[in-house]
């Protein structure tokens, strides 16, 4: 593939090829147009490929279809209470709401986790104000340095 | 979207009971979804028993429409939807289709027909058949986002923004999407172009 140079108007054979997909669906604006139809007429090699990639979509145009069978929608109406037809309502659900749901499943985890690392801190603390309170420990001197191991957190 | 929108009006009227509506939805939308379910899985008959199940969720959900978003992007998400479950159910039993798994819930609907097959000339029309199944072939090939992403485009004329609500992806990736299936659709149909 070349540089083509045309008339005050610059177009690569690549940038040429990209815009292929929205020239076919109708979607480039008309000074994009107007470049894209000048290399076109420019270029022998691009034309090849763009004859070849509009042809693809002109044979697919050769499916036209089937047509419905005669009775069709009366057969639907008559299905709508058949219980095989499940309903997958969870099929449906945009991704958002599936966003939604994972991030309510984390934030009761973490809630959970953190409630729980709370509980058991104050249970803790409370074992720990229960024992510094417990005269008889001191008077039979069973815990020397009681500061020292709540430090530890040994209780 | 508003209710000047016919689709969203029918359905407006389907959530109230209104049976009619419903029908009027059918015919206004069957044509569309029973190609789309038949070009990707290739078979008319099944194709017309995934197409009255997709109807009949759509009857089923309409309580839940929200007309939010264009009809057409709701009801071919349900059609993708409804075609990759009978992907997965076909890959569970691989034997099985759904022919053998119930008889045509009306004998009467037997016979679906071929587009427009008025009077031609049959070695022309032999040509144009086998090409049509090559056609087919191929586009029943591609993976399926892509398929999919081929079918809204080429055959049923969607955007690139509703292609790519149905698929749950961006512009750019339905852009792409396009692009490889062009390019793919382009080597398997050489020959025939």
């Amino acid at each position: 593939m070349v540089f083509n140079q045309m008339k005050g108007k610059d177009m690569s054979c690549q940038a040429f090829t990209e815009q292929f997909d929205e020239r076919l669906d109708g979607r480039l604006v008309e000074s994009s147009q107007a470049a894209f139809d000048a290399h076109l007429a420019s270029c022998a090699d691009c034309r090849r490929e763009w004859d070849a990639y509009a042809a693809v979509w002109q044979v697919l145009a050769s499916d036209k279809g089937i047509e419905p069978s005669f009775g069709f929608a009366e057969r639907t109406l008559r299905r709508l209470n058949d219980p095989q037809i499940a309903v997958h309502r969870w099929v449906w659900w945009p991704a958002w709401r599936w966003a939604a749901l994972a991030a309510t499943v984390m934030a009761l985890g973490v809630g959970g986790w953190i409630g729980h690392e709370r509980m058991t801190e104050r249970r803790r603390a409370e074992a720990y104000a229960r024992i510094q309170h417990a005269d008889y420990l001191e008077d039979f001197d069973v815990i020397a340095n009681l500061d020292q191991l709540k430090g530890d957190k040994q209780l | 979207m508003t209710s000047s929108d016919p689709d969203v009006a029918l359905m407006l009227r389907v959530r109230h009971g209104d049976n009619d509506a419903f029908r009027e939805l059918i015919e206004r939308h069957q044509r569309a979804v029973i190609n789309t379910i038949h070009r990707a899985i290739g078979d008319a008959w099944e194709a017309e028993d995934l197409a009255q199940r997709v109807f009949v969720q759509v009857h089923r959900s309409a309580k839940r429409y929200k007309a939010t978003a264009k009809f057409t992007t709701w009801l071919f998400t349900i059609t993708r939807n409804t075609i990759l479950n009978e992907y997965r159910r076909r890959s569970r039993h691989p034997s099985e289709s759904l022919d053998a798994l119930q008889e045509p819930s009306d004998p009467e609907g037997a016979g679906w027909q071929a587009a427009d097959t008025s009077a031609r000339d049959p070695a022309q029309e032999a040509v144009e058949r086998e090409l049509q199944e090559k056609v087919m072939e191929a586009v029943r090939e591609l993976p399926e986002a892509q398929r999919t992403a081929i079918i809204l485009c080429r055959y049923e004329g969607l955007s690139y923004e509703e292609i790519g609500k149905v698929l749950g992806c961006t512009v750019s990736a339905t852009k792409s999407l396009l692009h490889r299936a062009r390019l793919t659709l382009k080597e398997k149909l050489r020959g025939y172009y």
